[in-house]
C-alpha cells in the first residue's frame, strides 16, 4: 500500500481521476519487458535464456496486473509463475540437457512453404483485424483511468477473498480436484515405464 | 501522438494485451521444440488475464472482482497444465531422446 500510495503521488491523487506521468513511465517501461521477454522465448535456441525471458515476460505481467489495481493476483503470478512453473521448466530442461537440439528448418520442402504462407496470411490477417478496429470513441480508450469503488484497496487480498468465498467458491473447490488430478496424472505420465526399476534405474533410463 | 505516449488509458493494456496473445500464437506456430511450445502457450494464458483484469478495471466496482476470481482460476488451470505438459514432454524424450513435434509421427496413420 505504501508503494501504491507513492505511486499516486507520482501519478494522480487519491481522489481525483486522471492521467500520471509516473503511470506511462511505469506502463512503457514494463510493456517493453513483457514484449522482449516474450520475444526472447520464442526466438532463442538456448532453452535455458527462453526461459529466462519468460520469466522477464511475467515479472512484467505483474507490475502490469499492479497498474490495474490487481495487487493480490500480481503477488500470486510472481509466486506461481515466475517461482513455480519457472522452476518446473527449468527441471525439466535439466533432465533433457540438450540445450540447442532445434535445427534450422530445412529449406525447399514445399510443404514447408506452404506452411510458411499459412501463418504469414494468419498473422497478417490478424494484423488487419487489429488494425482495422474502428475506436467508437477514441475518448473512451485513451480514458483516465476512474478512480475504483474501494480506491486502493479495490483489488486487495480481503476484497478478492470475499468475492471468491461468495461467488467463486465452486471454481475454487473445483481447481483443487483439478490440481490433485494434475499431480497424481503427472507423476503416472513421467514414471518410468519399466516396473523392475528399482534402484537408481529411473535416472538411468533417462 | 503526446496523447498515446502520455495517456494510458484502458486501450494501452489491450493492445499489449493483443501483442503478447501474438507472440504466444507465432511461438506455437513456429517453433518445434514441445517446451518452447508449452512456454508459448503461458504467454497466451497471461495476454488474456491481461485483457480480463483491464476490462474488470474499466467497470471498477465490486461486483467486477470476479474477474479477479476469474484470473485466480486460469492461473490455477494454467499451473496444472504446465505440470502434465512436462510430464508428457519428460515422458516422449524417455522413448525418443528428442522433443521435436515433428518428429512425433507415431499415431499420424
Amino acid at each position: 500500500m505504501k508503494l501504491l500510495t507513492l505511486f499516486g503521488a507520482i501519478g494522480h491523487h487519491d481522489t481525483v481521476d486522471g492521467h500520471g506521468m509516473g503511470m506511462a513511465l511505469l506502463f512503457w517501461a514494463f510493456a517493453l519487458a513483457v514484449v522482449v521477454g516474450g520475444i526472447f522465448v520464442i526466438s532463442r535456441r538456448n532453452l535455458i535464456v527462453a526461459v529466462m525471458g519468460m520469466v522477464g515476460s511475467f515479472l512484467g505481467v505483474a507490475a502490469i496486473y499492479m497498474l490495474l489495481y490487481a495487487q493480490f493476483l500480481a503477488v500470486l503470478q510472481m509466486l506461481v509463475y515466475a517461482g513455480a512453473i519457472m522452476v518446473l521448466f527449468v527441471f525439466v530442461i535439466m533432465i533433457l540437457n540438450r540445450p540447442e537440439d532445434e535445427p534450422v528448418a530445412p529449406t525447399g520442402h514445399l510443404g514447408q512453404v506452404v506452411g510458411a504462407i499459412g501463418i504469414l496470411y494468419l498473422v497478417g490477417r490478424l494484423a488487419m483485424l487489429l488494425w482495422s478496429v474502428e475506436l467508437p470513441n477514441k475518448a473512451v480508450a485513451l480514458a483516465a483511468p476512474k478512480i475504483t469503488a474501494l480506491g486502493y484497496d479495490w483489488g486487495s487480498v480481503k476484497a478478492v477473498g470475499t468475492d471468491l468465498f461468495n461467488g467463486g467458491l465452486f471454481p475454487f473447490e473445483a481447481i483443487s480436484i483439478l490440481l490433485l488430478v494434475a499431480v497424481v496424472g503427472a507423476i503416472a505420465i513421467a514414471r518410468p515405464l519399466h516396473e523392475d526399476a528399482t534402484t537408481d534405474e529411473g535416472t538411468k533410463s533417462l | 501522438m503526446n496523447g498515446i505516449l502520455f495517456d494510458v488509458g484502458y486501450g494501452h493494456f489491450l493492445v499489449l494485451s493483443a501483442v503478447l496473445f501474438l507472440i504466444g500464437v507465432a511461438g506455437v506456430l513456429i517453433r518445434r521444440n514441445a517446451l518452447i511450445m508449452l512456454m508459448s502457450v503461458e504467454l497466451m494464458l497471461n495476454a488474456a488475464n491481461i485483457t480480463l483484469l483491464t476490462f474488470s478495471r474499466m467497470w471498477g466496482d465490486e461486483a467486477a472482482l470476479s474477474a479477479h476470481t476469474f484470473a485466480l482460476i486460469v492461473i490455477g488451470v494454467a499451473a496444472a497444465e504446465a505440470s502434465v505438459g512436462l510430464a508428457i514432454v519428460v515422458a516422449v524424450f524417455r522413448g525418443r531422446r528428442n522433443v521435436d513435434v515433428d518428429k512425433l509421427t507415431t499415431l499420424r496413420h
